[in-house]
C-alpha cells in the first residue's frame, strides 16, 4: 500500500469510528461515511468491501493503538504497581481524548457480536491489545509482584473495572473528571492482584 | 590353620563390588562385600513434588528402571487410597503395566544369561568360545524393549505409569506390533535358548525331563552338571516374595513350607564398611528373586530341582532362565486380553492428594523392590527404597552371614566363589543407590 | 588383516557417578556390533573387553576415544583405590576425542543434586564451564540425554571413525542431533498449533505443554525425529517431555506446567513471547470440531 492510500484508509477508519460511536452502528450507512469524507461511495468500497469488514478493521485498529501504548509501558523498567498506574492512565486519557475509540469498543464491538462473528472470533481482532496485557501479567507474576491465578480472573478484574468507569463517564454519571480517579483505581487494582 | 585374606574387584555387575575373601584351610571362611559409591537418590527426592519420584527413581538403575517406576507409582496410589481417594485401575492399565514390566524382566534375565553366566562359566572352566554371546543378549533385549517402548515410549527410563493408570492410549495396531515382537522373542527362546517349543518347555515338570532341553540352556546345565558344580552355592533355603505378580503371589518359603508375609516387619540397617544397607524380615535373612518366586509359587519344575539340589547354583540359575519362558507366554496372553476402549487412566487431572504416606512393592528382575513415600503439602518428606539386591547381597546380621556370603562360604577358589556370587544377578547400583 | 585391526580407534567407556542407563540404552542399538566393529573396545562396563578396571586404574590402557558416563566429582569416588577423576584426567589427555554420554557427564544431571557444590558435569556445571573446560574443549563432544539415545552415540562414533568433522553448538552438542527440539515430529503437533490441552492422562488427544509440564517445545533433542527403541517417544505415548537433555535437568514439579496467569512461563525455543501470545490469542478464538472430540471418532 502506498503512503497516500494508507492515510486515506486511516481517515476512513477515523470518520467511521466517530459516526458509529455517536449514531450507532446500524444507523450509520456507507454513504454517510463517504459523505463525511467527501469521497464517492464507489471509492470507499475500494478500501472496504462491506460495512461489516470496515467495522472489523476498526476494532483491529483501536486494539493496535491501545496495544502499542501498553507495549511501551511493558518495556519500562518499573514495578508492576507503577505499570498498573500507567495502563490506567493510558486507558482513561484515551477515553478523554479519543472517546470514540473506547465508546466503539463498548457500544459497537461488545453490543453487535453478530457483525464480528465471522472474522473477528474471540480475540482475533483484539489480539494487539490482549497480547500486551498478557505480557504485563506474565512479567508481573514471574517477578513475584502479582499473585499467580487464572488469566481471565485477573483480566476481568482489571479491564471490567476500567470499562465500567468509562461507561459511567459516557453516561454522564461521574461527578468528577475521570482523571481524578486514576490514583485510587490503580491502587485498588494493584491491591486486588498483588502477590 | 593359617588365615589368608585376598581382595578381588568384581566388575561388569552394573558397576563394581570389592570382595574380601578369608580363606582357612583352602576353603573360603568369610567374605566381605563392599559396594561402591552412594548416590543418595532418597535424599535427592526430599523436597521434590510427590510425582517427581516417577521420573527420579527409575534413575536408580539402568537395567531395572521400569520396576522402580512401577514401585513408585504404586506407592503414590497406595498413599492416595489411604488418604481416602477411590482409585481403581482399569484392567487395561493393569495389564499394560504387567506387560511392560515383564518385558523388562525378560531383557534383564537374557542379558544376565548371555553376558554374565555363560561367559563367566566358560572363563571359569577355561572353555574357548567362538560365539558372540553378547550379540544374542542384545538381539533379544533390544527386541523385547522395543515391544515395551510401544507402550512406555522408551526404555530405559520411561515414566509412562502415573497414578490411576498409564499415559499411553494404544490402538490395535500397537498391540499387533507388540505381539509380533513377542512372537519373535518366543522364536528366539525356542531356537536359541532351549531348542524346544515354548509349549513343550513349559510343560516340563521334573528334573528327569530336563535332558530334553537343548541349545544354550541345555549346554549350560550340562556344563554345570558335568563339572560337579550343580549342588554348590547353597544358602539358607529361605525365600521371600512381597509383590503380587504373574509369577507368584507374596509369601515366604522356608525349606518348602510356604506362609504369609507382612511388609511391616521389613527392617533396614546400616552396615559397617559399605554404603549398602542390609535388609531383614523379623531379624532373619531371606533370598529374593526368581528362585524365591518359583518356591513360593510352588512351581513344579523348580520344586523338583530344589528337591534334588536345594537352593544351589543349578536351581538358582535355572529359576531365572525359566522366568523368561513363563513371562513370554504370559505376555502374549496379556496382549490378547487388552481391551483398547477401556480407559488408560482413571484419575482425573483435578484430583490430587497432598498429604499421604504410601507403600509400593513390585517384583523386579532380582526380586522384591519396595518404595515408601511420605508426602506433606505435596512435597516428599521422606523416601525409602529397598532393593532386592540388599536382601541377597548384604553382609548379614549379628546372628548370621548374608545370603550370598553364606552361599560362597565353603568354596575352594575365588573363581568358584565369584561365579556363585554372580548367580545372584548382582547389581551394584541398586545395592548402593 | 592385522594392520586393519591395529588401525581401529581404541574406544574406552569409563563410568563415574551413574545408573548405567546410558550403557543399557546403547545396548538397544540394533546395529550395535557392526558399529563396534569399527573400533577396538578396550574397556566397556558390561561388554567383554580387552582390559579390566584394574588395568584401567594402572593408567596404562591405550585410548583414542573416551566415552564418559556419569556425573563428575573431584574426590571421593574411587575404583580399585584410584580416584576416578584422576583416571578421567589421564585418559582425557590420551584421547583424541572425549564424548560425555548423558546429561550427568555433560551437565551434572540428577546426581549433581546430591551435592551440588562438588558434583557437576565433566566440562560443564549446568551451563557454566568448569575449570577443565579450557584443557579439553578442543576434543569435547557433548551428548546430553537421560539416557542418551543409542543412535545419537552411533552417529558420533561413525562420524569420528570416518574422520568427519562434527558441527557443534556452544555447549559442544552436535547440531544435527540437538538443532531440533523434542517437539519436532511430535504426533500431538496439531493440538499444539491450536493450543488445545489434553483433558487427562492416557489420551491420544491434546497437547501436554499447557497443563502436564511437557518441555518438548524448548528442549533440544531429536526424540521425535529419531524414535526411541526405533518405535516411539515419551510424548507419543502421552508422557510429558521432562527436558532431560537440558543443562538444568531435572527441574522440580515435572508433571506440572509452570504458568503466570495461565501463560506458559517458558516459551518454545527461540520464539519471542509477543509472537507466541499473539498467535495464541488468535488460534484460541476458534473452536475446531475435529480437535474437540476423540480423534478416531471424527468422520465416523
Amino acid at each position: 500500500m502506498t503512503d497516500k492510500k494508507a492515510l486515506k484508509r486511516e481517515s476512513i477508519i477515523q470518520a467511521a469510528l466517530q459516526l458509529f460511536s455517536s449514531n450507532g452502528f446500524h444507523k450509520t450507512t456507507i454513504p454517510d461515511i463517504a459523505a463525511k469524507l467527501g469521497m464517492s461511495v464507489g471509492n470507499l468500497y475500494n478500501y472496504f468491501s462491506s460495512k461489516d469488514i470496515l467495522a472489523q478493521e476498526i476494532i483491529k485498529y483501536t486494539s493496535e493503538v491501545l496495544g502499542e501504548k501498553i507495549r511501551e509501558v511493558n518495556m519500562l523498567d518499573v514495578s508492576a504497581k507503577e505499570k498498573i498506574h500507567k495502563i490506567v492512565e493510558i486507558y482513561f486519557s484515551m477515553a478523554q481524548e479519543k472517546p470514540e475509540m473506547i465508546e466503539y469498543f463498548l457500544r459497537v464491538y461488545l453490543s453487535n457480536r453478530e457483525v464480528f462473528s465471522d472474522g473477528c472470533e474471540g480475540m482475533v481482532c483484539v489480539s494487539g491489545f490482549i497480547t500486551e496485557i498478557m505480557i504485563f501479567f506474565d512479567d508481573a507474576v514471574s517477578s513475584g509482584e502479582l499473585r499467580n491465578q487464572d488469566f481471565f480472573s485477573a483480566f476481568g478484574l482489571f479491564m471490567g473495572y476500567l470499562g465500567g468507569m468509562v461507561f459511567l463517564k459516557g453516561e454522564g454519571v461521574l461527578p468528577k473528571d475521570i482523571s481524578y480517579y486514576i490514583d485510587d483505581i490503580s491502587r485498588n487494582i494493584y491491591y486486588a492482584l498483588k502477590a | 590353620m593359617k588365615k589368608i585374606q585376598i581382595k578381588e574387584l568384581i566388575e561388569k555387575i552394573e558397576g563394581e563390588a570389592e570382595l574380601d575373601f578369608t580363606f582357612r584351610g583352602g576353603v573360603i571362611e568369610d567374605v566381605r562385600i563392599n559396594f561402591g559409591f552412594y548416590r543418595g537418590i532418597e535424599e535427592i527426592l526430599q523436597g521434590k513434588d510427590a510425582w517427581d519420584a516417577l521420573v527420579i527413581t527409575p534413575r536408580v538403575c539402568g537395567i531395572c528402571n521400569h520396576a522402580h517406576l512401577i514401585a513408585a507409582v504404586r506407592a503414590i496410589e497406595d498413599g492416595y487410597r489411604s488418604a481416602g481417594i477411590t482409585l481403581t485401575l482399569s484392567p487395561k492399565a493393569q495389564k499394560l503395566r504387567e506387560f511392560t514390566l515383564a518385558c523388562e524382566l525378560i531383557q534383564n534375565h537374557i542379558k544376565w544369561l548371555y553376558m554374565t553366566i555363560i561367559p563367566q562359566l566358560e572363563a571359569y572352566l577355561k572353555i574357548e568360545s567362538e560365539q558372540n554371546h553378547a550379540m544374542k543378549a542384545t538381539y533379544l533385549s533390544s527386541t523385547i524393549t522395543r515391544a515395551l517402548a510401544i507402550f512406555s515410549g522408551q526404555w530405559p527410563h520411561s515414566s509412562y505409569a502415573v497414578p490411576g493408570g498409564v499415559t499411553c492410549d494404544p490402538t490395535h495396531l500397537d498391540l499387533m506390533q507388540a505381539e509380533a515382537l513377542i512372537d519373535e522373542s518366543i522364536r528366539f527362546f525356542e531356537q536359541v535358548v532351549t531348542g524346544m517349543s515354548l509349549e513343550a518347555y513349559l510343560s516340563l515338570t521334573s528334573v528327569s525331563q530336563l535332558h530334553r532341553v537343548e541349545a544354550d540352556l541345555g549346554r549350560l546345565m550340562h556344563l554345570i552338571g558335568s563339572h560337579g558344580m550343580a549342588a554348590s552355592g547353597q544358602s539358607y533355603d529361605r525365600f521371600i516374595v512381597f509383590g503380587e505378580s504373574m509369577l507368584s503371589s507374596s509369601g515366604k518359603s522356608i525349606a518348602t513350607a510356604v506362609s504369609k508375609v507382612d511388609p511391616r516387619y521389613v527392617e533396614e540397617s546400616v552396615q559397617e564398611g559399605t554404603v549398602a544397607k542390609a535388609v531383614s524380615y523379623k531379624k532373619r535373612l531371606y533370598e529374593t528373586g526368581p528362585l524365591a518366586r518359583g518356591m513360593v509359587a510352588k512351581r513344579p519344575i523348580i520344586k523338583s530341582l530344589h528337591k534334588r539340589y536345594k537352593d544351589a547354583m543349578l536351581t538358582r540359575i535355572f529359576a531365572r532362565v525359566n522366568e523368561v519362558g513363563l513371562l513370554l507366554a504370559q505376555s502374549k496372553r496379556l496382549l490378547g486380553e487388552i481391551v483398547v476402549d477401556e480407559p488408560s487412566c482413571t484419575l482425573d487431572m483435578e484430583t490430587r492428594c497432598v498429604d499421604f504416606e504410601g507403600y509400593g512393592v513390585v517384583e523386579a528382575a532380582r526380586g522384591s523392590l519396595i518404595h515408601r513415600t511420605k508426602v506433606s503439602e505435596g512435597l516428599i518428606k521422606r523416601y525409602e527404597i529397598i532393593t532386592p539386591t540388599q536382601w541377597n547381597l548384604s553382609h548379614g546380621t549379628e546372628e548370621e552371614d548374608g545370603i550370598a556370603v553364606h552361599a560362597m562360604v565353603g568354596a575352594k577358589s575365588i573363581q568358584e566363589a565369584t561365579f556363585i556370587f554372580r548367580t545372584f544377578d548382582v547389581c551394584s547400583v541398586c545395592t548402593a543407590q | 588383516m592385522d594392520q586393519v585391526q591395529h588401525s581401529k580407534p581404541k574406544l574406552l567407556w569409563l563410568q563415574s557417578i551413574t545408573c548405567n542407563g546410558n550403557t543399557h540404552s546403547f545396548l538397544n542399538h540394533p546395529d550395535l556390533f557392526s558399529i563396534l566393529s569399527h573400533f577396538e573396545v578396550v574397556h566397556h562396563p558390561v561388554l567383554e573387553s580387552d582390559y579390566t578396571i584394574a588395568d584401567l586404574t594402572a593408567l596404562k590402557v591405550p585410548c583414542d576415544i573416551l566415552i564418559l558416563e556419569g556425573s563428575f566429582v573431584e574426590k571421593g569416588l574411587t575404583k580399585n583405590g584410584v580416584e576416578v577423576s584422576q583416571m578421567i584426567a589421564h585418559y582425557g589427555n590420551e584421547a583424541a576425542h572425549i564424548i560425555t554420554a548423558g546429561t550427568c557427564a555433560t551437565f551434572g544431571g540428577i546426581f549433581k543434586q546430591k551435592d551440588p557444590k562438588h558434583i557437576s558435569g565433566f566440562c560443564f556445571d549446568h551451563e557454566q564451564q568448569t575449570k577443565r573446560y579450557e584443557q579439553f574443549a578442543s576434543k569435547l563432544i557433548s551428548l546430553p540425554g537421560c539416557p542418551i539415545h543409542p543412535r545419537w552415540l552411533s552417529y558420533v562414533l561413525m562420524m569420528l571413525s570416518r574422520g568427519h568433522d562434527i558441527a557443534l553448538d556452544t555447549l559442544h552438542r552436535p547440531v544435527e542431533l540437538y538443532g531440533y527440539t523434542v517437539h519436532t515430529g511430535c504426533t500431538r503437533n496439531e493440538y499444539f498449533e491450536w493450543k488445545i490441552d489434553t483433558k487427562g492422562y492416557g489420551l491420544k488427544e491434546g497437547c501436554l505443554f499447557y497443563e502436564q509440564g511437557c518441555q518438548g517445545p524448548y528442549t533440544r533433542g531429536s526424540c521425535n525425529k529419531i524414535l526411541w527403541n526405533d518405535t516411539s517417544s515419551k510424548t507419543r505415548v502421552g508422557t510429558p517431555c521432562f527436558g532431560c537433555t537440558e543443562p538444568y535437568y531435572p527441574k522440580n514439579r515435572l508433571f506440572v506446567t509452570r504458568t503466570n496467569m495461565g501463560i506458559p512461563a517458558t516459551m518454545p525455543l527461540g520464539v519471542p513471547r509477543r509472537a507466541y501470545l499473539t498467535l495464541t490469542g488468535v488460534v484460541k478464538s476458534f473452536k475446531i470440531k475435529r480437535f474437540s472430540q476423540r480423534l478416531l471418532e471424527y468422520d465416523q
